[in-house]
């Protein structure tokens, strides 16, 4: 039968039985719909993560101690992690630094602020924004001096600071003098330490002085390209090992760190996809329920269809083309609607919007692939029908 | 070569315990060109004889013929092709498509054969002025008379030039005057046509303007 004349049959009769097509629609639309929303969500996130690392650069390391190591005393020592450079060429900077969380304010009401013991190099390898004032430098060594991220300002106009920038503000015992306030950084996710934005950023040498823990734990270097990742890391642990007494440290790139939340994020869409997946078989059954109805419905129709000369084959794909049409325009809604809930995910977290191209192309293959399969059944038990007994209910 | 040739059909159901025989051996020689009529009262198997010809149903044992082909009942497709290509169907209950309008439902077993569109178009607005039902063309079946209906079912078995016409109390339905408009319309299209008409009826007004009559009682004929 001509494929035309097939999907306009396919389309009165859908149109005819409207209640019924309806049903069937709400439960494809909700299936494709889910997919399509949670796979889009799963793409905003990862292209948010994914943002911090393209902003600071995929040259940044961390180097961290090795957790073995702790309770024997080994931390770094802020002049060997100085002198790395001049000894392993591929490392061009380093910034050590070593944090401590304070509270801010006073009785119940206190704000929590991150303390940060940093050196000049700090701002320049996390590409923080200077928005007012100065960074601190090496300059400011035990000074109390320091500069601020957006949320610590706005934590200090909470409590009555109207200008933050040179304002003296208490921290932990001490008073420091607001020199510089930086730009909101995007949070989570990336190689940049945890909590800038709530951070009140000192001199390293003042942090040593006044932190409860002054140990060196953690530091970020920028690399060049001269060297494989596997024999920088090589460097560097036999860096330490020589010159810190057998100190082991733990090196992670930029790279790996993308790699392990990509598989991660793969992780994270496939487990929203699954749960898509279920809203949509459960769409699928109630799309092959509408077809045996219909197909119950309509068996005068297939008998006299297959008295006048209809094969089999030209019945069942009548009814598969029926169900895929069904499927195509629940997926078609489901994707718009889909789509539409990932933008109301991107808005409401002010993430940046992307269109997952790749769900939508999946989206109509999905459909499609549910008619087929769902639609299946009913076709050929339509198409199995006796003639006459078909003719005669 | 006669149209069709029926030997020693059976029909049998298994009914419980008991085999009920519907059809007793029946052999019928239908030439081309004839007017026939299959008279009986109801319930002696004519029915079941009519659909066995139509080839919706196939016999316990016996052979059947069309036009010299043994009809072979293990492929589908081929009895399926037979009834689209040389077997137009009129029914008593008229039995059109109720979402299709006149013209489509006419051009139904043209678009099993892959006839584009247009073809089919005007071959069925050819087949509805012949049937006098060319106004009605874009008219759903809901919006004709019983008569009207039937026309357009006799345009639908006419448009694919079919060898044979069967007709299974095609003025059942219909009132006396109507129904004889329609029987006119047979005993036309066979003279005009040439086409062979079968038509299974239990008003003996029918099978006497027929050429040729067969008397069926308890699934035998006596002619």
């Amino acid at each position: 039968m001509i494929l035309g004349a097939n999907l306009k049959e396919a389309l009165t009769s859908l149109t005819t039985a409207k209640q019924r097509t309806i049903l069937a629609l709400i439960g494809i639309v909700i299936g494709i719909g889910s997919v399509i929303g949670m796979i889009s969500i799963g793409a905003i996130v990862q292209n948010e993560a994914l943002k911090q690392f393209k902003e600071m650069g995929i040259d940044i390391i961390t180097v961290r101690q090795d957790s073995g190591n702790t309770g024997k005393g080994g931390s770094f020592r802020l002049d060997t992690i100085r002198e790395l450079p001049l000894h392993v060429k591929d490392v061009k900077e380093v910034a050590p630094y070593i944090n401590s969380s304070v509270s801010y304010g006073q009785g119940r009401k206190t704000e929590g602020i991150e303390m940060m013991g940093v050196t000049e190099t700090f701002f320049r390898i996390n590409k923080l924004r200077i928005k007012e004032g100065r960074q601190i430098t090496d300059l400011d060594e035990n000074r109390y001096f320091c500069v601020i991220g957006n949320g610590a300002a706005n934590i200090l106009r909470k409590f009555g600071i109207a200008q933050p920038m040179g304002s003296q503000v208490a921290l932990g015992q001490r008073i420091y003098t607001v020199i510089g306030v930086i730009d909101k950084v995007p949070e989570g996710g990336g190689m940049r330490p945890y909590g800038l934005n709530n951070a009140a950023i000192i001199h390293i040498s003042t942090a040593k002085r006044t932190f409860q823990s002054p140990d060196i734990n953690v530091f970020l270097a920028r690399v060049g390209t001269e060297q494989k990742s596997a024999q920088l890391k090589q460097s560097i642990g036999d860096y330490f090992t020589f010159k810190a007494r057998g100190l082991r440290v733990n090196v992670q790139t930029a790279e790996e760190l993308i790699e392990k939340m990509q598989a991660q994020m793969r992780l994270f869409t496939l487990l929203l996809g699954a749960i898509g997946s279920i809203a949509l078989i459960v769409g699928g059954i109630g799309v092959m329920n509408v077809m045996l109805i219909s197909v119950t419905e309509r068996r005068k129709e297939i008998g006299i269809r297959r008295a006048l000369g209809a094969q089999q084959s030209d019945i069942q794909s009548q009814f598969i083309i029926e169900s895929v049409m069904l499927c195509l325009v629940g997926g078609l809604i489901g994707i718009i609607l889909g789509t539409f809930v990932s933008y109301l995910f991107a808005y409401f977290t002010k993430w940046e919007f992307v269109v997952s191209y790749m769900a939508i192309i999946l989206g109509f293959g999905v459909a499609t692939a549910v008619g087929v399969f769902f639609g299946y059944y009913p076709a050929r038990t339509a198409s199995r029908m006796d003639p006459i007994k078909a003719l005669r209910s | 070569m006669p149209l069709l040739v029926f030997e020693d059909i059976w029909k049998s159901y298994q009914v419980g315990p008991t085999v009920l025989d519907v059809l007793k051996g029946i052999s019928i020689t239908v030439e081309k060109g004839e007017l026939l009529a299959i008279v009986g009262p109801s319930g002696c198997g004519k029915s079941t004889l009519m659909n066995i010809i139509g080839l919706l149903d196939k016999p316990s044992s016996g052979s059947y013929h069309i036009e010299g082909e043994k009809i072979g009942y293990d492929d589908d497709r081929i009895l399926s092709s037979i009834r689209n290509k040389n077997i137009g169907f009129v029914f008593q209950q008229y039995y059109l498509l109720p979402r299709l309008n006149a013209l489509d439902n006419v051009g139904l077993p043209l678009a099993y054969r892959n006839v584009p569109k247009t073809e089919i178009a005007d071959r069925s607005m050819e087949y509805l002025k012949r049937v006098e039902m060319q106004d009605r063309a874009y008219h759903k079946p809901d919006e004709m008379s019983g008569g009207q209906q039937q026309r357009v079912a006799i345009a639908r078995a006419l448009v694919g030039k079919p060898t044979l016409i069967l007709a299974d109390e095609p003025t059942g339905a219909l009132d006396s005057s109507t129904g004889q408009d329609i029987m006119n319309l047979f005993t036309k299209i066979n003279e005009e046509e040439g086409v062979t008409v079968i038509i299974i009826t239990h008003d003996l007004k029918i099978a006497a303007q027929c050429r040729r009559s067969l008397k069926m009682i308890d699934g035998r004929i006596c002619e």
